[in-house]
């Protein structure tokens, strides 16, 4: 082999960092994991509700994250009508538990079965596009989806918002960050588990076969119309669910802050994150969330850093920032 | 409904709706040359309108200086904001070893980039009034109402389109744009400064938003959100057909009379969720739009 | 009566008003090798996209095996054991040269849903180290596709076909671009794929020192009609097909 190719083997193979190596979890991965999982389970006995309150809405945009992983990172449909699958998740387990007092597990596990229902209709129709149409045409279902949800005043409460009523769970109820903190911990990590799962498997390889090149995926058997469909529903179903764990923690929603911005926010996150990484997808959903939640304290500079992070990234650090910390350190390693 | 009300409606509906119509035309045609010639779907559009809305803003209103020099100021300061954009952030962003969609994205920080900043510089705070270039008065067309103002709108989109068609098919700039358009490469092995052809479509592309932004804006309420209207220049670009020009005019006026219709016919609340609606059944019906070439099969 | 393990009958393919192949008949025996040649623009592709069932026939018929595929959809042909290679790579260029290939090893997994969610099951991955040995890829199998060069990607290609464990096998200009050196080693592998495994092998092909060296049988196309076929002797000396070459080469002198 020559030095070359050696370097370039040896790139790829630090490179399946992100999607765990088949030999084992090196030292440094067990010790970083060990620490966060120590981290997570402390964090609510020592910090304050406001802080909860960020880290259960981290957690959300992580599931959120995830979800757009699976359609755009691993399968590279654009769909853009995420902020809608969100809403119907949020919707849904709101309304399971106000109207109908179910308990929060049914209700979670609902918002993620309809909206993932409501992915797979959709995305037979939509899926049929490629690029730019697809990315149209997603955006325009996104924002009509908006529309519905601002002038369905029977169910969604329209432009008065609606208000969720605690989440409960036989008469044990959720009435703040700190009690919803663990139920939103338990399920980000399943969802984040089942990524996993999905990525090193059959469904997970299909999924980038088609990214790669639909036509050999085609001549190598993949069902590749199926594929795309399965995981647009999926990252629907993922967005659903991050809607039911935002309920857990809210007591109010309004259609506002599930449009096209929402959308916008959670690709920006997995993009600038690393698209094609899970571990870009988490990091880019807790670093932009940080940012964004930080900056929300002065709306006009936000939107002014916001977008200067965007285009500085896309100039200087186009696959991401954990495809850029890589390649910084592993050039230092190799000095 | 009765026929005459609907008789009413129907020609209040063409003709507001050919008016406002006439500036989605400009704007799907401002987005149509970029895409067309760089396959970037610039999503900061509407920004861009804004952004050049709010500059001829500030020249009028808070420089004092005359229409005549606002006007040209105004096109000139965007053109070269949008040719600057191209040649100083696009350019590294596609150089840079990403996929096709940080392209995309960089568009959106700017769109980002150019709404904070106007929210910043205090403007945007309270909605504007942009003066009208002519007291608008009113005239009965039929039985259409519109205003002298409307018509002065019409007629300058319609010279200024007139002008963009003529330039794209006999000066050697438009030739060069369509060479780039169709193969970028080939283009550059005939001579196309492929750098310089870009810088010059997306000044283009600045200079149709703000001659945009100049017509609409004594029509509308200028907030820092009013780039939404891209929206409406993206469903009249899809439903002309995404890579042709004249469909994006076409388009437009298409957009702009259906706009107005639903408003009058069914109610003003579902005037928003109408350009959706079209986006989504012309793609689904009809990808290419009206005017699209066919959808190429890829060659295996 | 031969045995025909591909039988493409009457076969007719009109773009618009252009007409690519015209009544076309092929017959493939099965453990042969078969070349397909022609000049630039004979309609070789185009045949080939229809049995691979890319394209869509205007009229005409494909036998796999007595069994009528014509209509069948593309991603259907990997299970019926007809794997396929392109003329211009299509690699699936982020994933490792392992990867490439598991997903040729796909069709044989189940199909349930939990085989879907299985990750690597122990024989799969067996099959794709003898296949990646066998084409001497083994020390790649990290490496991403879009890296390697490009003799190495055409193996991948080939080697990732093998991994459906076809019984036909479609190569799409398996030598364009190749040095000799490697050449002769696909001439190598292609023969043993053949007669050692009784692989049928279909190809399309410009190079001419591999389709005279290795095909049992050649068939020559000409603007979307055969002009010639027979053993590869036998075409050679055919004035129809030195003339079909010659004639090309003339007008572009």
């Amino acid at each position: 082999m020559s030095d070359k190719t050696a370097a370039m083997v040896s790139r790829s193979e630090a490179s399946l960092l992100a999607g765990w190596s088949a030999r084992g979890i090196p030292l440094a991965q067990i010790a970083l994991l060990a620490l966060t999982a120590a981290a997570l389970v402390v964090l609510p006995f020592v910090v304050t509700g406001y802080v909860l309150y960020i880290a259960n809405l981290l957690l959300v945009f992580v599931v959120l994250c995830l979800g757009l992983h699976l359609v755009i990172g691993e399968t590279g449909q654009f769909a853009l009508a995420h902020a809608a699958f969100y809403g119907i998740g949020i919707y849904t387990s709101g309304l399971a538990g106000n109207a109908f007092g179910w308990p929060f597990p049914l209700s979670m596990l609902l918002a993620g079965l309809i909206a993932g229902a409501v992915g797979v209709v959709i995305g037979a129709v939509a899926l049929r596009m490629r690029d730019i149409y697809l990315a149209l045409a997603t955006f325009a279902f996104g924002e009509a989806m908006q529309w519905v949800f601002l002038n369905w005043d029977q169910v969604t409460g329209g432009p008065n918002g609606l208000r969720i009523s605690p989440a409960r769970l036989g008469a044990f109820e959720i009435l703040s960050d700190r009690q919803a903190y663990p139920v939103v911990v338990v399920m980000a990590l399943l969802m984040l588990l089942l990524t996993i799962m999905i990525s090193r498997s059959r469904l997970g390889r299909a999924f980038r076969a088609v990214r790669e090149s639909e036509v050999a995926a085609m001549a190598m058997g993949v069902p590749v119309r199926r594929a795309k469909i399965t995981s647009f529903g999926l990252s629907a179903f993922y967005a659903g669910v991050a809607g039911s764990m935002f309920a857990t923690f809210s007591t109010y929603i309004h259609p506002d802050s599930l449009g096209f911005q929402t959308t916008i926010l959670v690709l920006t996150m997995v993009v600038v994150g690393g698209l094609g990484s899970i571990a870009g997808a988490v990091g880019g959903a807790i670093v932009f969330g940080l940012i964004s939640e930080i900056l929300r304290q002065t709306p006009s500079y936000q939107e002014i850093i916001y977008g200067l992070i965007l285009i500085v990234f896309m100039m200087y650090a186009p696959r991401g920032l954990f495809a850029f910390i890589r390649d910084k350190t592993g050039r230092a390693a190799r000095g | 409904m009765t026929l005459e009300v609907a008789l009413l409606f129907l020609q209040q509906g063409i003709a507001s709706g050919l008016i406002v119509g006439s500036v989605y035309a400009l704007l799907a045609l401002a987005i149509v040359v970029i895409f067309k010639t760089s396959e970037v779907p610039n999503f900061s559009q509407g920004e861009m309108v804004m952004a050049a809305g709010y500059i001829a803003l500030y020249l009028l209103v808070f420089r004092n200086l005359p229409l005549w020099i606002v006007m040209p100021a105004t096109i000139l300061a965007a053109f070269a904001g949008a040719a600057l954009f191209r040649r100083l952030i696009l350019n590294q962003v596609a150089r840079a070893n990403g996929s096709p969609v940080n392209l995309v994205i960089a568009t959106l920080g700017l769109s980002y980039v150019l709404r904070g900043f106007v929210r910043q510089t205090g403007f945007g705070d309270t909605p504007r009034s942009f003066p009208p270039v002519i007291e608008p008065e009113s005239i009965m067309i039929g039985q259409a109402s519109v205003t002298t103002l409307d018509l002065v709108i019409l007629a300058t989109a319609v010279v200024v389109m007139a002008a963009f068609f003529w330039m794209f098919k006999y000066t050697k700039i438009g030739r060069a744009m369509r060479a780039v358009g169709m193969n970028p490469k080939a283009a550059q092995l005939v001579g196309v400064d492929l750098t310089r052809i870009h810088m010059i479509v997306w000044g283009l592309s600045g200079a149709i938003s703000a001659i945009a932004a100049l017509l609409i804006s004594p029509k509308v309420l200028m907030t820092a959100d009013m780039g939404s209207i891209v929206t409406l220049g993206f469903a009249a670009a899809i439903v002309g057909g995404f890579t042709s020009l004249p469909g994006a005019v076409v388009g437009g006026f298409l957009i702009g009379i259906i706009e107005n219709l639903v408003g009058l016919f069914i109610t003003s609340r579902a005037i928003v969720l109408a350009p959706f609606l079209a986006i989504m059944l012309v793609l689904v019906i009809r990808p290419q739009g009206l005017f699209g070439g066919r959808v190429e099969i890829k060659k295996v | 009566m031969a045995d025909h393990l591909l039988q493409v009958q009457d076969l007719t393919v009109k773009f618009g008003g252009l007409t690519a192949v015209n009544r076309f008949d092929i017959a493939v025996q099965r453990g042969t090798i078969h070349a397909l040649i022609g000049p630039n623009g004979a309609g070789k592709s185009t045949t080939f996209n229809c049995i691979s069932r890319f394209y869509q026939p205007t009229t005409g018929t494909i036998l796999l095996d007595g069994v009528d595929v014509t209509n069948m959809p593309a991603s259907n042909m990997a299970r019926l054991g007809v794997a396929r290679t392109f003329q211009n790579l299509e690699l699936f260029g982020e994933l490792t040269v392992f990867e490439n290939v598991m997903i040729g090893a796909h069709v044989h997994a189940g199909q349930t849903w939990r085989d879907a969610l299985s990750a690597r099951p122990a024989e799969v991955v067996e099959h794709v180290e003898h296949l990646l040995e066998r084409t001497g890829l083994s020390a790649y199998r990290h490496a991403r596709a879009r890296n390697l060069d490009f003799g190495h990607q055409k193996l991948l290609e080939l080697a990732r076909a093998l991994a459906i464990r076809p019984r036909l096998l479609l190569l799409d200009e398996p030598a364009a671009g190749l040095r000799n050196r490697e050449i002769a080693a696909l001439d190598a592998l292609l023969t043993d794929l053949c007669r050692r495994e009784g692989i049928t092998i279909l190809l399309v092909e410009h190079v001419m020192q591999l389709v005279m060296a290795i095909s049992d049988r050649v068939t020559v196309l000409n603007f979307g009609t055969k002009i010639a076929e027979g053993t590869p002797e036998d075409v050679r000396n055919d004035p129809a097909v030195i003339e079909a070459y010659l004639g090309q080469e003339m007008a572009h002198a």
